[in-house]
């Protein structure tokens, strides 16, 4: 919502020797509440419903709410039920597809016996996205790097609201990945005194652990509508930006975008939440309160229930690109990190291991040997094990969808 | 007798302390009072002075064993009218009040006769020397008598008549210019009135000898002994008094507080403020209203007012009649009035008066200065933010002038200097405009016309452009008719408000968007005299609305954004208005008031109808109905009251009561607690129904020591109808169905203020309290239109305690301190209660709206003024201000809010003024 945005300046007012400052809310009067994230989709598949609660400040682990009985019915009273398979996670017994023109609803009883119910949502028509793509700009805060864009048409101009969603996979390439590990020497059975001494493995790192795709699901709402437009047309709407310093781009890159299109109902609650977890402006200040939502108590209406019950058509787009397609020959992203170098020793003054707990805990991998160790230097380089195995970053099997 | 009248000027409390711990024994039986007082000279040093007459006859009896002469005095004369003081050198003065004018004795009159100038100036010299404060009230009696006996009206043979009307207008001898505020004192029955902002005023008098006397700030006491044989009139020219540095109390409204019929009035005068400490050097009068009882804002910095528990959009303000819709630059900091030009403001916070209407909560009327009509004359400050330059110049000798008043800032440099790089790219300015002619064309006719025009700019992201505007004009005819008794008042005034922005971004998002409001208003008011209890207004006005409430237009051929127009609103206001201000006896008064306001939402304009009984979307979207040009939509209206009452149980003690209803059809959308410069004011329509309001007052006022000292006591209850909010997270700008995003509730607010205000003296100042709740309830039969389940629920500005302090030390002529000191009870905000986990981030789960508070405000600002010198040949009379605002470096937060970052919260607040900030000014004025 391109209006929003220009109010969204931050706050003004710290101009005058005022100042911002962080601090940590004390959780007041807490009672936890009901938190429903349902999208049905218009795709044939297993649906899924998650359930969880509110939890305080303090509390750091989620609170997923378990046991609960979850069920959608569709007005041709067909019944479609839920079984809880992870904590929290609900999926349909059976696979179905949100059917364009049906209106859906939500029931979920949970453990305590309290009985929850949706208001009915209608299925919408879906529509297709005209394309996905990359493109490698300077955005208003003067940096420089890769957008993805989104173009969307829908002629009947019924759409209108859209909410995005993307996954994003790509290549990453441990720099300092060798072919062979330390380990430490054996210490025979029954023998007491410990050592310190590590030496070349005699069996190699694997090569699998060299190149990787990590798959991100990105957290932020995306949402934009075409109600202010003659057409109901998304152009250029950027759906991400990735610095060009960002080591994702640095080889090839994936993303998959999904665009739902929602009902305005449903944009207002994304849109609230949006506005709830920005920077509150001099302009746009939001009046937080309980979130509206779709979904009530039924023993007792004022009950403050969070979450929606959304039912949206999705379509999705995957695109690919390498960093040399907008980068020739320009030096790569720096690594996820920056791979200091370093030689500990095998002992310290207390005489107890140093390289070898580092070995074994996986902390560090081999480098190189230090053939000019300085002062108290040990005679292994190692490195922080991400620059040598970037497992450590996500999964080194070659997705299904890649294409090279 | 001469002697005593001369130096009755140099009491002071301090100097009884000097003889008075000699210690005396007597004791007397059935003596005569006079008889004690020769006993007493007898015993002691002490020599008395009287008039025998004064003193009683019946015989006393006491017995004093080592008492000071206070204690025995104090005792003796406890039930008489005489009054004593105690000189250095062992003189005591007795002084009967009041009776001495009462009956005009001849020995004073004598007294007056023989008097040169010179008599008058010189105890005023001595005064530093005795190092006295000043008491006006001994001044005016001492040294100013009647000034010869004016002879009011022709004498009928039919005296029937007990009482008679003097009216006229009051003029600075010097200037010419009109003396707002002087009190007109009928001394003996202390009944009083004071002219208004032309200087006019109107005062019953007994039939026979009276003896008035003039007073005002800056203006030399005076006392007129007027003979009443009929209605008439009388100009008073007077002079400047000596104490014309004029920064150190207002001394015209001197029992106006208490005699006023009308509850819930408070008068700012802009000489009051002079000395109060500034925020960045400007000197603010809205800023000072914030520190009476029942007028605050949403916190530092913060534009709009709340009044008596009022929403910021329920106040009018008028500058010289005409509506000022954003009285605010830099986003309230400052406020958008010159105060160089502004003369003085009346906030109506109780009954308003029946000639105003359309906010349900108050009225700032605030008065332009009008221009010298004697010499050219000009005010130069220099702070730093701001450089304000004011200049006067007569166009036709006593007849007309000019006042021209101009104000800006100087560049960005406080941006410019900041250490962080995105404000240091940003850029705000403003500067207002203002200038006033007025014109005196016969004894009958005057014409004042006054244009206005202020403007913000600013850029805050490098991508857009944002400025805002008021402009307005307004023309007042007075017409005083042939028999004097009826004066007419035509005023015609226009004002506009636009904001506009400008998005130069990088997607196809780029726009250019405008909102403007326009009106015009047309208003006769009629003042009659019936009588001699009777003062009746009344009138009617029209106003025309045209709203322009959003235009976005794509700024480039590459921007998507339709060109979108928000179709124009219009609308009609009409009023007829009627009061009587009916004296009924010297202890009862009242103000009646009545107006009648008809408001029609005009076409052409589609009007979307929904269903009854159903959530306003667009799921229950009936039909739009269109409308011709000029066609009523819809029309809302009703008769508004406006009652107030006053008794006096004695002359300086007074209780009054007051009923008042309003309505208002005119509605800012906000979702800002605090005013902001895109708020957009929304007219009523099909679907959108006026404010309606209703309050109940009552008061209590007293002034002690004569008028040194005013206390007032004062509580209302109010409750309003239709007060608009909105959904959680409703879009106002540009929304072409807003009426499904507002929603119309209940309000309710009652509170308690109480004020003493110390007038005179070395130190002045006031102290206020206020406690005072305001609520509102959103109820609906529909979840999404209900919040807080439908229960009242504290309103964004509801500060249960409200302290402010102001006081003002003399130290000498040249050199003075101030200080001001506020608390008030954190305002409501929403406060989180928890986390929860949606779409793989974290966010804040809030509360229900307004149930926690921020922090209590409080802060301390001190000030010190220095004079220039005081020489009567200089081209100019300078003043320094320097100013600490917020010494104690409280960190007051201005806002509380939550942040998600990278799937994490975070709770922010922010505050404006963190640090004490000193600020110098220079005034100077030739």
């Amino acid at each position: 919502m391109p209006i929003k945005k220009t109010l969204g300046f931050s706050v003004l007012l710290l101009l005058l020797s005022g100042c911002v400052e962080e601090f940590i809310p004390e959780t007041k009067n807490f009672e936890s509440i009901l938190v429903v994230e349902a999208t049905l989709t218009n795709e044939l598949k297993q649906q899924e419903i998650f359930l969880s609660r509110t939890r305080t400040f303090e509390d750091i682990l989620p609170n997923k709410e378990e046991n609960a009985d979850v069920r959608v019915t569709d007005d041709s009273q067909n019944e479609f039920v839920f079984t809880e398979t992870q904590p929290g996670k609900y999926v349909s017994d059976v696979s179905f597809e949100a059917v364009s023109g049906s209106s859906y609803q939500l029931e979920i009883t949970t453990s305590n016996g309290r009985g929850y119910v949706s208001s009915p949502v209608l299925m919408g028509q879906s529509i297709e996205m005209q394309d996905v793509y990359a493109e490698r700009i300077t955005n208003q805060n003067n940096n420089e790097g890769m957008a993805i864009f989104v173009d969307s048409f829908d002629p009947t101009g019924n759409s209108r609201y859209y909410r995005y969603e993307y996954e994003e996979t790509y290549r990453v390439i441990a720099p300092d990945w060798i072919s062979s590990d330390l380990e430490g020497v054996p210490i025979p059975p029954f023998r007491l005194e410990q050592d310190c001494n590590v030496r070349i493995s005699s069996e190699p790192r694997s090569p699998d652990k060299r190149i990787c795709y990590p798959t991100d699901f990105p957290n932020n709402v995306i949402i934009t509508t075409t109600k202010n437009f003659d057409e109901d047309r998304v152009q250029r709407f950027p759906v991400r930006f990735i610095n060009r310093d960002n080591y994702i781009i640095s080889h090839r890159y994936s993303v998959l975008v999904r665009q739902y299109v929602i009902s305005p109902e449903a944009y207002d609650f994304f849109q609230t939440l949006q506005d709830f977890s920005e920077t509150e402006s001099v302009f746009s200040d939001t009046q937080p309160g309980q979130l509206f939502n779709n979904i009530t108590s039924i023993a007792d209406v004022d009950e403050p229930v969070l979450g929606y019950f959304e039912v949206a058509s999705v379509n999705e787009r995957r695109i690919f690109f390498n960093y040399d397609d907008f980068f020739p020959g320009e030096a790569l992203p720096p690594y996820a990190d920056p791979c200091n170098r370093v030689a500990p020793p095998l002992q310290d003054m207390e005489t107890d291991c140093v390289l070898r707990p580092l070995i074994e805990a996986e902390t560090f991998l081999y480098l190189q040997e230090n053939f000019e160790p300085v002062n108290i230097e040990g005679p292994f380089i190692v490195v922080p094990r991400v620059c040598g195995d970037c497992t450590v970053l996500g999964t080194n099997e070659l997705p299904e969808f890649w294409i090279e | 007798m001469k002697k005593y009248l001369v130096m009755t000027l140099f009491l002071t409390q301090a100097l009884m302390a000097q003889q008075g711990s000699e210690k005396i024994s007597l004791s007397f039986e059935n003596k005569k009072m006079e008889d004690v007082l020769l006993d007493l000279e007898q015993i002691s040093s002490f020599r008395f002075y009287y008039v025998q007459s004064w003193l009683k006859d019946e015989p006393l009896s006491g017995d004093y064993n080592q008492q000071t002469i206070d204690e025995i005095l104090t005792s003796l004369f406890r039930d008489t009218e005489i009054n004593y003081y105690v000189l250095d050198d062992g003189k005591v003065i007795l002084t009967r009040n009041n009776a001495i004018y009462d009956k005009v004795p001849d020995f004073f009159l004598q007294d007056i006769a023989l008097k040169d100038s010179t008599a008058i100036e010189r105890p005023v010299e001595k005064e530093s020397t005795y190092n006295a404060p000043i008491f006006y009230k001994e001044q005016g009696v001492a040294t100013e008598g009647p000034i010869g006996t004016i002879r009011i009206g022709r004498e009928d043979n039919d005296r029937g008549k007990q009482n008679y009307l003097l009216s006229g207008y009051a003029r600075n001898s010097k200037t010419g210019r009109p003396i707002e505020d002087l009190a007109l004192v009928h001394l003996g029955s202390e009944n009083g009135t004071s002219t208004n902002a032309e200087g006019f005023y109107e005062i019953s008098l007994p039939a026979g000898p009276n003896l008035v006397e003039a007073r005002a700030l800056g203006i030399q006491t005076s006392q007129y002994r007027v003979i009443m044989y009929n209605d008439g009139e009388l100009n008073l020219e007077l002079n400047e008094s000596l104490e014309a540095l004029q920064e150190v109390v207002v001394e015209g409204n001197k029992i106006s507080n208490v005699r006023q019929p009308i509850t819930g009035i408070t008068q700012i005068d802009v000489e009051e403020i002079k000395t109060i400490p500034l925020v960045l050097g400007e000197r603010d009068i809205l800023k000072v209203a914030l520190t009476l009882p029942g007028i605050s804002n949403a916190g530092e910095g913060a534009a709009g007012y709340n009044v008596r528990g009022g929403r910021t959009d329920q106040n009018l303000f008028l500058l010289d009649n005409a509506v000022i819709y954003n009285p605010a630059h830099f986003f309230g900091l400052f406020s958008a009035l010159n105060p160089f030009t502004t003369g003085g403001v009346t906030i109506y916070k109780g009954n308003i008066p029946s000639e105003y209407g359309g906010r349900l909560s108050s009225v700032f009327d605030v008065t332009t200065k009008n221009g010298n009509t004697e010499k050219f004359a000009g005010e130069v400050s220099i702070g730093p933010v701001t450089g304000n330059i004011t200049l006067e110049t007569p166009i036709v000798k006593e007849k007309s002038s000019f006042l021209i008043g101009a104000r800006g800032t100087y560049s960005d440099w406080i941006l410019r200097s900041l250490d962080t790089e995105e404000l240091r790219n940003s850029s705000a300015s403003f500067y207002d405009v203002i200038g006033k002619y007025s014109h005196k064309i016969d004894q009958n006719n005057d014409l004042e016309v006054t244009g206005y025009y202020s403007r913000d700019n600013f850029s805050i992201t490098s991508d857009s452009i944002f400025n805002f505007s008021n402009r307005l004009v307004s023309l007042k005819w007075d017409h005083t008719f042939k028999n004097e008794k009826n004066v007419a008042s035509l005023i015609a005034s226009n004002s506009a408000y636009r904001f506009n922005i400008e998005f130069d971004g990088d997607a196809n998002g780029d726009f250019d968007l405008g909102y403007q409001i326009n009106e015009t208003e047309l208003k006769l008011r009629m003042k009659s005299i019936f009588g001699e209890d009777h003062i009746v207004n009344y009138g009617l006005s029209g106003k025309l609305y045209q709203v322009e409430p959003g235009n976005v237009d794509p700024l480039n051929p590459e921007s998507n954004i339709a060109s979108l127009q928000i179709p124009k609103e219009r609308g009609l206001e009409a009023a007829i208005f009627l009061s009587d201000t009916y004296t009924i006896s010297e202890k009862f008064a009242l103000d009646v008031g009545l107006r009648y306001s008809f408001y029609a939402a005009l076409g052409a304009s589609s009007q979307r109808v929904y269903e009854d009984n159903a959530p306003r979307d667009d799921g229950t979207l009936v039909e739009v109905r269109e409308f011709d040009t000029n066609e009523f939509i819809e029309t809302y209206g009703g008769p508004e009251a406006r009652f107030s009452a006053r008794y006096s149980i004695t002359p300086d003690f007074s209780i009054k009561v007051g009923f008042n209803n309003t309505y208002q059809y005119i509605h800012t959308l906000s979702n800002n607690t605090t005013a902001s410069p895109t708020d957009t004011w929304k007219l009523s329509d099909l679907n959108i129904e006026p404010q309606q309001a209703y309050q109940v007052s009552l008061g209590l006022f007293k002034n002690f020591n004569d008028g040194m000292y005013e206390v007032s006591l004062e509580s209302y209850y109010k409750r309003s109808n239709n007060i608009l909010d909105y959904k959680t997270g409703a879009q106002l700008l540009l929304n072409e169905t807003i009426e499904t995003d507002i929603l119309q509730g209940d309000g309710r607010a009652y509170g308690l203020e109480f004020l003493v205000r110390k007038l005179t003296g070395r130190l002045n100042g006031w102290l206020g309290y206020t406690y005072a709740r305001s609520f509102v309830r959103l109820d609906s039969d529909f979840n999404q239109e209900r919040i807080n389940g439908g229960d009242y629920f504290p309103s964004n500005f509801d500060k249960p305690h409200d302290f402010s302090l102001v006081a003002n030390y003399k130290f000498t002529k040249r050199f003075s301190g101030s200080a001001n000191f506020v608390y008030q009870t954190g305002r409501p905000v929403t406060f989180p209660i928890g986390t929860f986990e949606f779409n793989n981030a974290d966010f804040v789960a809030f509360s229900e709206r307004n149930k926690f508070r921020i922090p209590d405000f409080y802060r301390l600002d001190l000030s010190f003024n220095m004079e220039g010198n005081h020489k009567i040949k200089k081209f100019a009379h300078s003043f320094w201000n320097f100013s600490i605002y917020n010494v104690l470096g409280r960190n007051n937060p201005y806002s509380v809010f939550f942040v998600t970052e990278d799937g994490e919260i975070k709770a922010f607040q922010s505050s404006i003024f963190s640090i004490p900030i000193p600020t110098i000014t220079y005034n100077f004025k030739f």
